[in-house]
């Protein structure tokens, strides 16, 4: 069985890790070839699908290889709506959860811990018919027995490596390395086919790079507009780059890996957005978009120092290593360090944690006794320590650390601002990296590393994730340019995600991740196809669209329909049917109810969710019926409109397809059970804690939103507000019962707010980026106004010192010396006289002479003598 | 005694100066100004050779010299006496630390001889000085005699003196004094630094391994002369004062070492030679509040000269940090690092802060070199993390590790960024970030090529610029959270100022300064400096270990031996002296007990 393992593990990283790399070998071969590859590099684009679609082969590949080996037990998500609820059974945990609902808090996480790891098997057994899926897990949760992990392990099956070592040593590891589960291989799936649709469409989006283009959103100083060669290639080979950066992410083995591939998928952003380089707005936008992502990442650098600082290692999962000896040295990753085994996957503090919180008591205890002694009383002390909250603060730094990082790539509150303005990317960027992949990348991190994240973290991520949704649900509301709309719908529903994430509902948060990124990316290669024809992105000079361009008007209704969650709210034979959103959004809000209800002090999470629900419809509808319904408002742009060519529209039916089913449930088989099948260990069960930042909260098991009596509710208020949302919209746009403009008179000053963007960028101006100038104008200034003045000053102080010195030198001692010469000259000139020649009178100086001396000599001696 | 590394060595260090000789004799006329440039690039290109071949061992060495990859110690010795009065010898070597410093000098030496291209101005007097100023580079990396180092750092300034004075910008006869007088301040500490440790450095008191192992007693002697030798030297009655680098590291890592019992002005010689050397080295490196030189220097300096400013002189200042400082003066290392690590923290946010506010596209250059060597300046400073009360060496080694990686990373990136500025300035001549714009569209090989070396000192991952970084920041943690937090906030700063002027230089529609006829395609001598560089760029960014092959072993003995230090020399005596003290206080404490229970009474 192990060995059947190990081999899967070397299939998958294989498989995986190539389909990583062809992206990169296309990007290398489009830079240095790409106007080479026939007339102004138009095959550049077949080579960049080329890769992109083997890429795809590949994870379908993997995920067949996955789905062989490994098939889903069964998607409690998919069979609440699907099939359990009419089942008719008698399923103890089920009944469990409704009996219990709304009770008291501790009752969820009882639930969870008595039962919750094994709801899933509870499902299985429910459709017991089926053998080969009973079978299979009971096979999975014999292999965990083997490994001692205990039956609660049976549902989480990873493989981790490493590829290549950047860095190695015994303080630190960067490597390249792989961490692949069933979100792993499956996001490579989604990625690898919204990226090739989008290829696809962006072949004949882009066609206008093919010869010398005139930009009319550039007028050069000249006056006349911008004219200049086109850059096929260059798009193509961006995105390549971008592909081989974002399934980097997806498959990154490690923090530090996440962390390299993060920075690059953000410069992939930069050059994306910044396409369109002569245009001002647009480069602005790209260093918006990568400055603001590295305020998260600066947030996510001092994460991964907290969690490397105490742990020292940065891997998600266990690594194998051989040690001299030959025998298997187990290093535990992050995951089993904050959940170990023995505590039952339950989270708590790691000891590195304790012990680096806990610092000054270690230095005491090795102050007196020796480092071996030291150890061993510190691992004594390390449980007492915990318990008394040590390192309780480290672990929510680091959760909040990276979940900043999170913030950053997927645009929430406070970090929100850059996605709406790198729209001004060309519209496939938008569709591929600004809402289906790049910016999910956040969400996915906040999901890969959950397992870290402590109750208090989650209350945070849960308040951004609301806040966002609900700042840019109204923001919305407003918007004019039909891709800001989207753009901003676009931050709604990565609030949704986060939301989820914070509230336990942990497959809830990835589920909507997978159907947002269909229904996202169909909206905007919508949008842009509109945009292609009207060549504006004005809505209000839109309207009656549908006739002219049936393909996008219709397509773009099913993703309308997908991101309001339109479904039927009751069963039908058993089944719930609806669009891919339809069983996200339900999930999302069955977990927010629970939650509201376990911690009635956050209710207003729910009702932010349920709103958030209501808006987007509103919004939405809005978009369609202003851009396709109705009479043309703009003759000139209505009378060039068309359809857009079959290589765009083609994308569109696949994508509005899959925007349609990829909630979809067939037996076990979908996604959410897919996902349950990555849950990470122990987060099935709910958790109480924090305290830190908020008040103690529960986190209920997500299971517990599953009970029929949560669901039912939960479904009708999607429901209700959805439906009621696109009635307001068809109010004032179809039925022209209301005039819009006359509530935006009305309502004025909220309406401006609105437009306003809530006056983000205003403030961030005034607070962050006039001061940054400012602070760098005095650093500047200082350097020459002080350290430099202080510099002149010694230089002019050492001058003047120099000429005093020189004065000195001139007058005093040159004039001393001078004066000692002129004196001797003279006074020998005055001796001259002496010399007479005359003996007598030499015979007379000498006897004076010596007399003198004499004297002299005897006065000196008289006084040294009489002087003691 | 054969020395098999003396020629290969000698000929890396002097070559340059002997061509530099023969060029200034008139056997060369001026006027053959195509001569003497192909003669100086000839010189240096030969010089990379050989020193490519030495430190490669896939390249088989070059006269028998060949540089052992692993081995941590000190390799290809020569060693020769020179002043014998005072000890002084010609004692050179390289290892893991200094070795891919020097093929950095000789390499960019080479790219840098290629941009003076465009010198015409007193041709062959500009490349005798160029070509001396590369011996005085190679010289102060590979010189392990303390007074053979002082003299070749000295030997370096003055040739950069007149570099920038005679062929640099306006303000070049400024600038270049600005340089030189503040370099020689830093000289005259070190010099003070040298002779107190000279005065107190005793030789005898090695033992007979450390002898051999610091190369005082060659051993490639005779084992019978050695002993001798060693039976000498203990026996002597008198203290053998050295310049030996080596020895003097020994000797300062010593228990009771004479640096530390010594005293200047009541604190403890080591000390105070550790602060002498360090703001030495400090002003070279350099960092707040003594970099002001840096940006002057490089606004006024030619192109190439900026090259080798700012990827090699530099580097001086972190090399002599490693390996002079901290190893002969561990008790200042120790005491001071807050100082170090401070520096660092502060260069790197103020540096970006005035990266960010300048208008010169080279003097924002300028200023980002002054951030990034503050990362090295903290990585150096890690070295004294304690982790608990044990002394967790391999996060120090971690931070050195990524400090000598950024050092050489730097070298690479900032002589791209100055030498992209280059190109730009010898076209339309003018460096003012406002009157730029649409590069891209104009040279786009070029801005292809410029912004990759932009983002590799932007610390993109992927380019060099990120792993030193890394290292660095990630081992400040365990020193101070506080630095540490100070340093990751850096990365804002640099993604905004990198990226404004990426902006305003190469986007943007159109070009709007002066000369915008003379912006033409890069010239194939243009693109034979840039590729090389981006090239590295990359090399080491995906495959950093070939530079930690060279530079781990040494670091990480290094840094391990001043850890053990740290808790068998230095440890003890701090326990001592707080042990000491406690008994005092005990003591006062019953004095004043027993007094106050008297006088109650």
């Amino acid at each position: 069985m192990e060995l059947v393992e190990t081999d899967l593990g070397a299939t998958l990283s294989t498989l995986l890790g190539l389909a990583w790399l062809i992206p990169l070998g296309s990007f290398v071969a489009i830079l240095f070839f790409g106007p080479k590859m026939g007339p102004h590099g138009r095959n550049s684009a077949w080579v960049a699908t080329g890769a992109i679609g083997t890429s795809f082969v590949l994870s379908l590949f993997a995920f067949g290889n996955w789905m062989v080996t490994h098939p889903p037990v069964s998607g409690h998500h998919g069979d609440d709506h699907g099939v359990s609820e009419e089942a008719g059974h008698d399923d103890h945990a089920a009944w469990d959860v409704q009996d219990r609902a709304g009770k008291t808090p501790a009752s969820f996480v009882n639930f969870a811990e008595e039962h919750g790891e094994a709801a899933s098997d509870g499902h299985a057994d429910e459709h017991g018919d089926d053998h080969a899926e009973a079978h299979a897990a009971d096979g999975h949760a014999e292999h965990h027995d083997d490994h001692g992990h205990g039956e609660h392990a049976a549902e989480k099956i990873a493989y981790s490596g490493d590829w290549y070592r950047l860095y190695s040593s015994p303080s630190l590891v960067l490597s390249i390395g792989w961490y692949i589960d069933s979100l792993t291989v499956f996001l490579f799936v989604m990625v690898t086919f919204i990226a090739t649709c989008i290829h696809v469409y962006a072949s004949g989006y882009m066609h206008d790079e093919l010869h010398d283009i005139t930009d009319h959103e550039v007028t050069l100083a000249s006056g006349e507009h911008l004219h200049r060669p086109g850059r096929f290639p260059r798009f193509f080979q961006a995105l390549s780059l971008f592909c081989f950066s974002m399934l980097g992410i997806v498959i990154a083995g490690n923090l530090a890996m996440v962390f390299m591939f993060w920075e690059l998928v953000g410069i992939c952003s930069w050059f994306l957005i910044g396409f369109y380089f002569e245009r001002k707005s647009a480069s602005t936008a790209a260093n918006k978009a990568f400055i603001v992502n590295r305020v998260g990442d600066f947030g996510m650098l001092i994460g991964l120092m907290a969690l490397w600082g105490a742990l020292g290692t940065l891997h998600f999962g266990d690594s194998v290593s051989v040690d001299a000896d030959g025998h298997q040295v187990v290093q535990p990753g992050l995951f089993s360090l904050v959940r170990p085994a023995e505590n039952g996957h339950a989270l708590q503090v790691p000891d590195g944690m304790v012990v680096a919180a806990a610092a000054n008591r270690v230095g005491d205890i090795a102050s007196v006794v020796s480092p071996e002694e030291a150890r061993a009383v510190v691992e004594e002390q390390v449980s007492g320590w915990r318990a008394r909250g040590y390192g309780n603060w480290l672990l929510v730094i680091a959760g909040l650390g990276i979940f900043c990082g999170c913030m950053g790539k997927s645009a929430q509150v406070p970090l929100h601002v850059w996605l709406p303005d790198a729209m001004e990317g060309p519209t496939p960027v938008s569709a591929l990296v600004h809402s289906a992949t790049m910016v999910a990348a956040g969400v996915y991190l906040t999901g890969r590393f959950y397992p870290v994240l402590s109750p208090d973290v989650l209350v945070v991520i849960a308040y951004i994730g609301a806040i966002t949704l609900f700042i840019a649900a109204t923001i919305a509301l407003v918007c004019t340019d039909i891709k800001r709309v989207l753009a901003y719908s676009t931050v709604s529903q990565l609030g949704y995600m986060m939301l989820a994430l914070g509230l336990g509902g942990w497959v809830a948060g990835l589920f909507h991740l997978v159907t947002h990124a269909f229904f996202k990316s169909l909206l905007f290669m919508c949008s842009g196809s509109v945009i292609h024809a009207c060549h504006t992105n004005d809505m209000r000079r839109m309207g009656g669209l549908l006739k002219k361009m049936p393909y996008t008007g219709w397509t773009m209704l099913v993703g309308c329909l997908a991101i309001i969650g339109a479904g039927i709210p009751f069963s039908l034979g058993g089944l719930h049917i609806g669009l891919s959103g339809y069983y996200s959004k339900d999930a999302i809000l069955a977990q927010a109810l629970v939650y509201s209800r376990v911690n009635e002090s956050h209710a207003l999470l729910w009702y932010a969710a349920a709103g958030g629900a209501a808006m987007t419809a509103f919004y939405m509808f809005r978009l369609w019926f202003m851009t396709f319904l109705g009479e043309p408002r703009d003759e000139h742009v209505a009378e060039h409109v068309h359809e857009s060519p079959a290589v765009m529209t083609a994308p569109l039916v696949v994508l509005a397809v899959m925007a349609v089913i990829a909630g979809w449930s067939i037996g076990p088989l979908g996604v959410a059970a897919l996902l349950e099948q990555a849950r990470p260990l122990g987060t099935a069960a709910g958790m109480t804690g924090g305290g830190l930042l908020t008040a103690a909260v529960t986190v209920p098991a997500e299971a517990a939103s599953h009970a029929p009596e949560v669901h039912v509710y939960a479904t009708w208020v999607a429901f209700a507000t959805a439906s009621s949302g696109v009635l307001l919209a068809a109010v004032f746009y179809v039925w022209r019962l209301i005039n819009p403009g006359l509530i935006a008179t009305t309502l004025r000053p909220v309406y401006t707010f609105l437009e306003n963007k809530w006056y983000f960028d205003e403030i961030y101006e005034w607070i962050f980026v006039k001061p940054a100038h400012g602070v760098a104008m005095l650093a500047s200034a200082n350097d020459r106004g002080i350290i430099d003045s202080i510099l002149h000053l010694v230089a002019w102080a050492s001058r003047q010192l120099a000429a005093v010195d020189a004065w000195v030198d001139r007058v005093v001692v040159d004039g001393v010396v001078n004066t000692l010469a002129s004196v001797t000259w003279s006074s020998g000139l005055r001796l001259r006289d002496l010399q007479t020649g005359r003996l007598r009178q030499y015979v007379m100086f000498i006897v004076v002479g010596t007399v003198a001396i004499f004297l002299l000599a005897s006065m000196m001696l008289s006084t040294t003598v009489a002087s003691p | 005694m054969s020395q098999p590394a003396f020629w290969p060595l000698t000929l890396i260090l002097f070559l340059p100066a002997i061509v530099a000789f023969v060029l200034s004799l008139p056997i060369i006329p001026k006027a053959r100004e195509e001569l003497i440039r192909w003669i100086a690039l000839a010189t240096t290109s030969v010089v990379f050779v050989i020193s490519l071949m030495v430190a490669v061992p896939a390249l088989g060495g070059f006269g028998g010299a060949l540089f052992s990859l692993g081995d941590p110690d000190m390799q290809l010795v020569v060693k020769l006496p020179w002043i014998d009065a005072f000890g002084i010898e010609y004692f050179l070597g390289v290892d893991g630390i200094s070795m891919p410093l020097v093929v950095l000098t000789t390499f960019l030496s080479v790219l840098a001889c290629g941009a003076s291209w465009t010198i015409s101005k007193h041709v062959k007097a500009y490349f005798v000085l160029f070509l001396l100023l590369e011996t005085g580079m190679i010289g102060v990396f590979v010189s392990l005699d303390f007074f053979l180092f002082y003299v070749f750092w000295e030997v370096m300034l003055l040739p950069m003196y007149f570099l920038i004075g005679i062929w640099g910008g306006p303000r070049r006869e400024y600038a270049a004094i600005k340089f030189f007088l503040y370099t020689l301040l830093g000289s005259v500490l070190m010099l003070l630094a040298i002779l107190m440790l000279y005065f107190n450095s005793d030789v005898s008191k090695l033992s007979g391994e450390q002898l051999l192992a610091t190369h005082v007693v060659s051993p490639l002697l005779e084992p019978a002369m050695q002993a001798d030798r060693i039976a000498e030297l203990q026996a002597s009655e008198t203290p053998l004062h050295t310049f030996n680098l080596l020895a003097l590291a020994a000797i300062g890592q010593m228990p009771n070492s004479p640096f530390a019992t010594a005293q200047v002005f009541g604190y403890s010689l080591e000390v105070v030679a550790f602060l002498l050397l360090l703001i030495g080295f400090v002003i070279k490196v350099p960092v707040v509040p003594v970099h002001t030189w840096l940006p002057d220097a490089h606004v006024e300096a030619p192109t190439p000269i900026s090259m080798i400013l700012a990827g090699v002189l530099l580097k001086l200042g972190g090399y002599g940090i490693i390996r002079i400082c901290y190893p002969i003066c561990p008790g200042g290392g120790f005491e001071l690092a807050w100082l170090v690590c401070g520096l660092g923290v502060l260069s790197m946010v103020y540096g970006a802060f005035a990266a960010l506010a300048q208008k010169d596209f080279k003097r924002m250059v300028a200023y980002s070199s002054v951030s990034h060597m503050g990362y090295v300046m903290l990585g150096l400073g890690v070295w004294s993390a304690v982790a608990g009360r044990e002394y967790a060496w391999e996060s120090w080694a971690q931070g050195v590790n990524g400090a000598m990686f950024q050092m050489l990373a730097h070298g690479i990136s900032s002589a791209g960024m100055f030498f992209m500025v280059g190109v730009l300035y010898d076209r339309v001549h003018h460096r003012n970030l406002e009157e730029f714009g649409g590069i891209f569209g104009k040279m786009p090989v070029y801005a292809g090529l410029a912004v990759a070396v932009f983002f590799a000192g932007l610390g993109l991952p992927g380019l060099c610029g990120f792993i030193g970084e890394v290292l660095v920041t990630l081992s400040a943690w365990n020193y101070s959270h506080m630095l540490a937090v100070i340093s990751a906030f850096t990365v804002i700063l640099t993604a905004g100022y990198i990226l404004w002027a990426i902006q305003r230089v190469y986007l943007g529609a159109e070009y709007r300064g002066p000369h915008e006829e003379a912006l033409t395609p890069m010239t194939q001598r243009e693109l034979a400096i840039a590729t090389p560089l981006v090239f590295l760029a990359v090399l080491f960014g995906v495959y950093p270990q070939s530079l930690f092959d060279y530079v781990t072993p040494s670091v990480n003995q290094q840094v391990e031996t001043l850890a053990d230090w740290t808790r068998d020399v230095r440890d003890p005596e701090l326990r001592a002296k707080a042990e000491a003290m406690q008994t005092t206080e005990v003591s006062v404490v019953n004095q004043v007990v027993v007094n106050s229970g008297v006088s109650t009474q």
